[in-house]
């Protein structure tokens, strides 16, 4: 009690005097905090969107279909763990025609006032409304397969062959299924009359139920008595967990990227801390040492330094959570933020910022009780740096400060290492800018050579072959199949793609091995590999659609899909009734060719009857990437700011003394002001090149053991470029320069007492 | 014989840190009885501090006895000792040494907080200190605001805010011009009155007039232990010197 009312009066006078510095420390912890947050938040939202939408939409957590609308059904509402129920509603199936193609969607009636569970949530435009019988609102995945626009007519084929127009009056989110196509029939919403209207007979429609639990960890055992209760009504039963797994991203990348940059941050959160506490405590071993010949114990003293600079870490921690919050509410709705990330990043970060605190607080209290004279002079020898300084007949400021950068070797190593981290980090995060740039600057780098898939269609193969062939952009024509084979022993099938023939090789980016040359050899993504337990040279039996497929895997090649687990072959290795017509054409442009404008008129000279896909480059896929690495600069920036105000404030109190006798030397203003920069920023170019240099040999490396985890396979890697590594070296020493500018010119202006204190 | 407040008995320090070990107290055996006012002098290097030091715990001896109140204290752990000098030890340095960013006040009440008083103990023990000192007009000052004297005042304040039964001042007035030295002296000579025990370090013989007890260290050990006549302690003479 005596010890925490003694040691309280002492941390609120240590903060009081220096409350910028305790602040700016606390900015950075929550800067960081934030950043991470926000950044989990986005990526979550980006590779889960269930979650978000099931909570808008107030969604159900197990849906089942059955024929009729019976009691029974109704009954299912007062089952155990069921709060709300969604529907019965009447769904039938259709078919939509929309540019000469069909697709098969659900048609669902819904009334006009939305209901209070599972409600489809509006996007563009509005919801049904009586007075427009011929109103549809489409799910918003399907809409985008089908590129519907609010207004434009949809028409409608129902089973009995009738044709019926409707009107598009709304795109709505939905977290009762999946994303079309992947989740198919696509899902459409009518008013009941329309419905009736479009399909009169109840025998060919069935119901549609969803119910709301308590807990969504119950919907196995709700679902379980579903089926119980309802017998065999049931035709189809599926819960939340399914539409989840249908609607994320294959997001290995994503998960081990955001564990890198969670990792970055934690970093340098610790080292903000590390660095302002330690400064502190090295500024501060005078008062330590008085405090413990007052009759503080090592482990007091220690312990109201871990209590002072751990409550700026967690005053830090609180805001930057609060912060990031807000944030991610602001931008993805209230609902958005999951909690479980949120909460591992706050518990580690309170977990880096008392380990953080601990080591320089653990270096206070072993502070010997024994007071020191103030201001212990300089060693009396210039340091080598100097001496060359001198050698090469520097002006005399700049040799003073030379010696000063390293007179004292613990601040000077706090200060270097303290900007040297954060560099690298930006440095790092410029590599993955320039591998993302270079994914999208060049396609075939990373196996995507060719820019288009063109799928027959309505046409003939030999008509589709010679559209493509005949277009004046196309250079390449590869005819090509996708089939998914069984490995033997393996629980689940892998993707085998052929791509043109195998004398004449599609240009995979083969990293390692070589390219296939003949029917029965292969190359596999890192994926692949890892999945069999196979290396190059080996031979992997699989079977497609019963009949084996033997190849031997004589490389490896850069793949961006499916975590890699690709096998990719010349299309003569499959059997004829895989290959014979190529279920598509992968197309490579000449160089320049813009993909939309031959994609639009090889659709137009089709009239519409290829099938005609994009390929989606991952670097649009990882674009969330990009905001990220600005996010982390911006915040690297603010920490080594920091850090350097910290090493700046720590000279100036070593120096006070040095100011009066340099002044007394005779060195004007400018003079003193130029010895101090030069102390400061001799440290600076160190750290921020040592910061470079040791990103820029990382990078490549870490991107690859990166791409390793994620099947996409070593060889991704790029570094910064050499401009914008040299850009950001030069803004990164040109902004520390200057912010020692400002405390050096106040304190060349101050009047110092040359008498002791 | 009434029991000593501070005694030691063959204490020796060496500090093996270096190439050499340094012999810097050797075998000093000292009792202090309670009043008593004594200066220890000596050369530069003559192991004054490393003594004055041992007396407080600030370090360890190497061996040797230390007994403190009539209690053995050398064999105390660290923070034990960090303990011990709450209560019975007070310590004057000759950098003031006060904590830089606390106002005086703070600096004052500081150890009595520590020592277990209440807040309104502590600003009563404090507003005391600061009276008998003339330093009531400065409570509210910080330590860079104040002369070396005025902060030397503050420290012997701090050092007696818990009424030690002994105070360690190792060249209180080492650093101080001689109208602060004079202010500071009168101070310890008033508390010597009031029956505090000081055991002060000084290489200033004039200085040393003031104690009733002079000890003369060189190389380690003691060569002359001298009781000073009651009648000569605080004359006006030696004070009056000073002016
Ligand atoms: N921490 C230390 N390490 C090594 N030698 C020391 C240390 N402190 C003091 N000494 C040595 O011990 C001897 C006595 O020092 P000190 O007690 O400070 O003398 P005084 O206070 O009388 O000037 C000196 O020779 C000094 O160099
Ligand atoms: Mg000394």
């Amino acid at each position: 009690m005596s010890t925490a009312r003694a040691g309280g009066r002492w941390i609120r006078a240590d903060l009081r005097a220096r409350r910028g510095q305790a602040t700016l420390t606390v900015l950075a912890v929550a800067g960081i905090v934030a950043a991470l947050i926000t950044a989990v938040t986005l990526l979550e939202d980006g590779t889960n969107p269930w979650r978000s939408l099931f909570a808008q939409t107030d969604g159900a957590h197990v849906w089942f279909y059955t024929k009729d609308n019976s009691a029974q059904v109704a009954g299912t509402r007062s089952l155990d763990g069921v709060t709300q129920m969604a529907g019965p509603y009447r769904s039938a199936p259709v078919t939509v025609v929309r540019d000469g193609k069909k697709q098969p969607a659900a048609l669902r009636a819904m009334p006009a006032t939305p209901p209070q569970v599972a409600h489809p949530v509006v996007a563009e435009g509005s919801w049904l409304d009586p007075a427009q019988a011929d109103g549809v609102v489409v799910e918003r995945s399907f809409a985008r397969a089908l590129r519907l626009r609010i207004g434009e007519p949809l028409a409608i084929i129902a089973l009995s062959g009738e044709r019926h127009p409707l009107y598009v009056r709304g795109i709505a989110d939905s977290a009762e299924q999946g994303f079309y196509p992947a989740w198919a029939p696509g899902l459409a919403w009518v008013l009941p009359q329309t419905l009736d209207r479009i399909e009169p007979m109840l025998g060919r429609s069935e119901w549609v139920t969803g119910l709301r639990l308590a807990d969504a960890e119950a919907a196995q055992v709700v679902s379980q008595r579903v089926v119980v209760t309802l017998d065999d009504q049931v035709q189809r039963l599926y819960t939340w967990r399914e539409v989840r797994a249908a609607m994320e991203l294959d997001n290995r990348l994503l998960g081990t990227l955001l564990a890198l940059f969670g990792v970055v941050g934690l970093v340098a959160a610790a080292l903000a801390l590390a660095n302002a506490a330690g400064g502190r405590v090295l500024g501060q071993l005078r008062d330590l040492a008085t405090l413990k010949s007052m009759g503080f114990t090592a482990a007091q003293v220690a312990l109201l330094l871990v209590v002072e600079h751990g409550a700026l870490g967690l005053l830090g921690l609180a805001l930057g959570t609060l912060a990031g919050w807000g944030f991610a509410v602001a931008l993805l709705g209230a609902t958005s933020v999951a909690p479980m990330p949120v909460l591992s990043i706050v518990a580690g970060t309170a977990l880096v910022v008392l380990a953080a605190v601990g080591l320089p607080a653990w270096r206070g209290g072993r502070t010997p009780p024994i007071p020191a004279a103030p201001a212990q002079p300089l060693r009396g020898h210039l340091s080598r740096l100097a001496k060359l300084a001198l050698l090469v007949r520097l002006p005399p400021a700049l040799v003073l400060g030379s010696r000063d950068a390293f007179t004292r070797r613990v601040p000077a190593f706090l200060t270097a290492f303290g900007l040297a981290v954060p560099m690298m980090m930006i440095t790092i995060g410029l590599g993955v800018w320039a591998t993302l740039d270079n994914f999208a600057n060049h396609p075939d780098q990373v196996g995507q050579h060719a820019a288009l898939h063109v799928g027959p269609g309505k046409l003939e193969s030999a008509a589709a072959e010679q559209l493509v062939k005949a277009d004046k952009d196309v250079r390449a024509v590869y005819p090509a199949a996708d089939v998914n084979a069984l490995a033997a022993g393996e629980g689940r099938s892998v993707r085998v793609r052929a791509i043109g023939g195998s004398a004449d090789p599609y240009p995979f980016p083969v990293v390692e091995g070589r390219m296939y040359g003949e029917p029965g050899e292969a190359v596999a993504g890192q994926g692949l590999l890892d999945l069999l337990g196979v290396r190059i040279g080996d031979r992997v039996r699989l079977t497609v659609g019963g009949s084996p497929l033997i190849v031997r895997i004589v490389g490896r090649a850069i793949e961006p899909d499916l975590d890699g687990e690709v096998l990719s072959v010349g299309l003569d290795s499959l059997a004829p009734k895989d290959s014979v017509p190529p279920e598509f054409y992968a197309l490579a442009l000449k160089p320049g060719a813009d993909r939309g404008e031959v994609a639009a008129r090889l659709l137009a000279q089709s009239s519409e009857g290829l099938d005609v896909q994009a390929v989606v480059n991952p670097a649009d896929r990882l674009a969330i990437i990009r905001v990220l690495i600005v996010a982390l600069i911006a915040v690297l920036a603010l920490i080594g700011l920091a850090n350097l105000l910290t090493a700046s404030a720590l000279g100036l109190r070593d120096h006070a003394f040095d100011l009066a006798v340099l002044k007394a030397m005779g060195l004007t203003p400018r003079q003193v002001m130029a010895t101090l920069v030069t102390g400061t920023g001799l440290l600076v170019v160190l750290g921020v090149a040592v910061g470079a240099a040791a990103g820029a040999s990382v990078v490549t490396w870490l991107i690859d053991l990166q791409g390793h985890t994620s099947g996409v396979g070593a060889g991704i890697g790029r570094p910064p470029s050499g401009l914008s590594l040299s850009i950001a070296v030069l803004v990164a020493v040109g902004t520390a320069l200057a912010v020692a500018l400002i405390p050096a010119r106040r304190a060349a202006r101050a009047q110092v007492p040359v008498t002791a204190r | 014989m009434t029991h000593a407040v501070l005694k030691t008995v063959n204490l020796v320090k060496v500090y093996s840190g270096g190439a050499v070990p340094v012999h810097a107290v050797r075998g000093v055996d000292l009792v202090v009885e309670p009043g008593e006012f004594i200066a220890v002098m000596g050369p530069s290097g003559s192991g004054k501090s490393t003594l004055v030091h041992m007396l407080g715990g600030l370090d360890a001896r190497t061996s040797g006895e230390i007994w403190v109140d009539g209690k053995r204290a050398d064999t105390l752990s660290e923070s034990a000792w960090a303990l011990l000098r709450r209560k019975k030890i007070g310590f004057v340095f000759q950098f003031f040494n006060l904590v830089a960013n606390m106002t005086v006040t703070d600096n004052v009440e500081l150890p009595a907080l520590l020592g277990g008083a209440s807040p309104r103990v502590a600003r009563e023990r404090r507003e005391h200190l600061l009276g008998a000192l003339n330093l009531t007009d400065r409570a509210d000052a910080s330590p860079a605001q104040l002369s070396g004297g005025e902060q030397q005042r503050v420290a012997l304040a701090r050092a007696l805010a818990n009424e030690p039964s002994v105070l360690l001042a190792d060249e209180p007035t080492g650093n101080l011009d001689s109208r602060n030295t004079r202010d500071v002296l009168r101070l310890l000579s008033k508390v010597h009155k009031d029956g505090q025990t000081i055991i002060m370090v000084t290489h200033d013989a004039r200085v040393a007039g003031l104690a009733d007890r002079v000890i003369c260290l060189l190389d380690g050990e003691i060569v002359d232990d001298g009781r000073i006549a009651r009648r000569r302690t605080g004359t006006a003479g030696a004070v009056i010197d000073l002016r």
